[in-house]
């Protein structure tokens, strides 16, 4: 038996990191659902006063509100989704034997070494500008330049670096997957009489469902943050036609000054997240421990 | 049914390499279960894909029926084969890891159902049948594998050491049940192992291969009575073959002070060689009393005693040449132990004669 002050000895050391992430979480949000209740605009200073749940009220009324949720729904799932599938493609080629391999794969995983910020301005300028951006110069034998793609297309433009960046990453998972699988199961199914496609089908997919699983949860849980590609690409414009759910709060904070509001719209979506998160951590847990086991 | 030949094939992995399967030639007759063995290394498991179409054959063919399948797809050669570590399908049921191969071949839902019943019940998996792999029990796998070949009904069934995931108890028991099934359905059968018990027990015929050369290829009594050579010698048997490098007498060799002579025929085999590797199975020794007169004895000192009940074997080295190890069968319940001196004659009739350069057997 170890005694209360014995206990309190041992834990002692971990007790230091407990308080600091006490300090830097909880007491910010426990701020955050204080001011979700207040009438506070820094431009109009002295205005701050007690207002219940007006500022929640508007939230599901602000019509702007919903169309970024819904934004923020299909740029995060969107982007997982063509991730994982062209990620597959890759780690399926990747898996084979061929010339040049470790360079292909290395040049493969690059996007997803470059700072997002970084990655952002390059498809912004390089790629995407009308005049001199590169997918317009690729296009134009083919009749198409001068599209504005950042102004016609703002969501389509930002879901594309997005699945850019996160392809590499959702390869990877799926290569170690494609590697993790026992060779001697694709003998068998050759010697069994399987196509290529049906060993795909039948063995090699059902071997990689966790490992999709995990890469759609990993995606969608660093996805939905997405920042800086918004900032950077299209400011969320035009109107909120690209903006997410990070970008509006920021945007009512930071330029519209109005705390009450945002921190209630940030409420809101740390409850819409902490629903969806446990949902989607429990399919990850399932699909790691009861499944045939690693 | 079907005759599977090997013909001069041959595999190399890397060119100018030595090959890992060297110009093997044998045949496969209808119906027979044909053992490949031999220690690891010796191409054994590679002759055995290369027949599955899991690894090419770069020179000579190999025919199954009659017809060449070096550029036949595995799946087109109407084979079934069943992997060492099972390979069944963990995503799958019992019945759907069996039914696999039939739905391949685009056999109807019922006839793959009634064919899977079959088989599952010949194997006493009828209760297991919805389980995944996981579930099961490392024999119950086994026979989930093999319930996944017998119900194609293939031309050929390869097994590649299908028991040594076995502990020692079922594998006897499996060994029992594939050789019983094997001989039910009368499906040419090439079996590899490295386990020569396994090869003499189930083997119609044997196939014994080292460094990717065959060795011999004959019946387990043959390949037990006349090994081809000395490596044949020391690998069939449990214990080993003594061999011993014995040089010339005027009518024989000379072991531990004592002559023993050659026949006729053996003497004109060996000609004017000085050496010989001499063969003598472990009961092939008679024990004598120890106060034998010493002409016509080996005399020798236990260094081991392994009681087995119903025999028992004696681990000796001889009197006057303590670098020479013997090994001696004696009866159950021997009364001597480490130490103790014994007295032993070799059986004239049953020496094994092999050249000592060469191991190629003289007589």
């Amino acid at each position: 038996m170890i005694d209360r002050a014995e206990g309190w000895r041992r834990r002692a050391p971990l007790l230091p990191a407990l308080v600091f992430t006490i300090i830097v979480t909880q007491i910010p949000f426990l701020l955050t659902l204080f001011y979700s209740v207040q009438s506070w605009n820094l431009v109009r200073p002295g205005s701050q006063s007690f207002v219940w749940f007006a500022n929640y009220v508007d939230v599901f009324t602000d019509s702007q509100f919903r169309q970024v949720a819904i934004n923020t729904i299909v740029m995060t799932l969107g982007s997982v989704l063509i991730a994982v599938v062209l990620g597959l493609l890759l780690a399926l080629l990747l898996n084979r034997q061929f010339v040049g391999r470790g360079v292909v794969r290395t040049l493969l995983i690059t996007p997803f070494l470059i700072t997002p910020v970084a990655a952002a301005l390059l498809w912004r300028t390089v790629l995407l500008d009308p005049t001199l951006g590169l997918v317009n110069f690729v296009l134009s034998p083919f009749g198409a330049s001068g599209t504005e793609w950042i102004s016609q297309f703002p969501l389509a433009s930002v879901m594309a670096a997005l699945v850019w960046q996160w392809t590499p990453f959702m390869m990877l998972l799926l290569l170690a997957g494609l590697q993790s699988q026992p060779s001697d199961q694709l003998e068998a199914a050759r010697v069994d009489g399987a196509s290529a496609w049906s060993v795909f089908r039948e063995l090699t997919l059902p071997h990689l469902r966790r490992f999709i699983e995990l890469g759609v949860v990993l995606g969608t849980i660093y996805l939905v943050n997405t920042f800086d590609t918004v900032y950077m690409m299209t400011q969320g414009g035009p109107g909120v036609a690209s903006a997410n759910l990070p970008f509006y709060i920021y945007q009512r904070a930071f330029l519209g000054f109005d705390i009450g509001q945002s921190a209630a719209m940030g409420v809101v979506v740390v409850i819409i997240t902490l629903i969806a998160a446990s949902f989607a951590l429990r399919l990850l847990f399932r699909s790691f421990s009861v499944e045939e086991g690693i | 049914m079907a005759e599977v030949v090997f013909d001069q094939a041959s595999r190399i992995y890397t060119p100018g390499a030595k090959p890992a399967v060297d110009k093997l030639s044998l045949t496969v007759a209808d119906g027979d279960l044909v053992v490949l063995v031999g220690p690891s290394g010796s191409g054994k498991s590679t002759a055995l894909r290369m027949l599955a179409g899991l690894e090419p054959i770069d020179a000579g063919s190999v025919r199954i029926n009659g017809r060449d399948v070096v550029d036949v797809q595995p799946k087109d050669r109407d084979i079934a084969m069943v992997f060492q570590n099972y390979a069944l399908y963990p995503s799958k049921t019992v019945a759907e890891n069996m039914a696999f191969p039939l739905k391949m071949r685009g056999v109807e839902k019922e006839e793959r159902a009634k064919r899977v019943r079959e088989a599952a019940d010949m194997l006493g998996l009828t209760e297991y049948l919805d389980r995944k792999p996981k579930a099961l029990s490392g024999g119950q796998r086994q026979r989930v594998a093999m319930g996944r070949a017998i119900v194609r009904e293939p031309q050929v069934f390869l097994m590649d050491e299908p028991l040594s995931n076995l502990d020692a108890k079922m594998r006897v028991q499996t060994r029992a049940q594939i050789a019983e099934m094997q001989n039910r359905l009368a499906v040419s059968t090439v079996y590899v192992t490295h386990d020569q018990v396994e090869a003499m027990t189930m083997g119609d015929k044997v196939a014994v291969l080292a460094d990717g050369k065959l060795q011999q290829y004959a019946t387990p009594p043959e390949l037990y009575d006349r090994p081809a050579n000395a490596f044949v010698a020391g690998f069939i048997g449990s214990p080993a073959m003594n061999l011993l490098e014995l040089p010339r007498s005027s009518s024989g060799v000379t072991l531990g002070g004592i002559e023993i002579p050659l026949t006729r025929e053996v003497t004109n085999a060996v000609g004017s060689r000085d050496k010989l590797t001499i063969g003598i199975r472990p009961e092939d020794w008679v024990l004598e009393s120890t106060d034998a007169d010493a002409g016509s004895v080996v005399k020798a000192v236990v260094d081991v005693v392994e009681e087995l009940g119903s025999e028992s074997y004696l681990y000796a080295h001889l009197a006057e040449d303590t670098a020479t190890k013997i090994v001696v069968r004696g009866p159950g319940r021997v009364k001597v132990r480490f130490g103790d001196p014994i007295a032993v004659r070799p059986t004239a009739e049953a020496l094994h004669v092999f050249d000592v350069e060469s191991g190629e057997r003289l007589d």
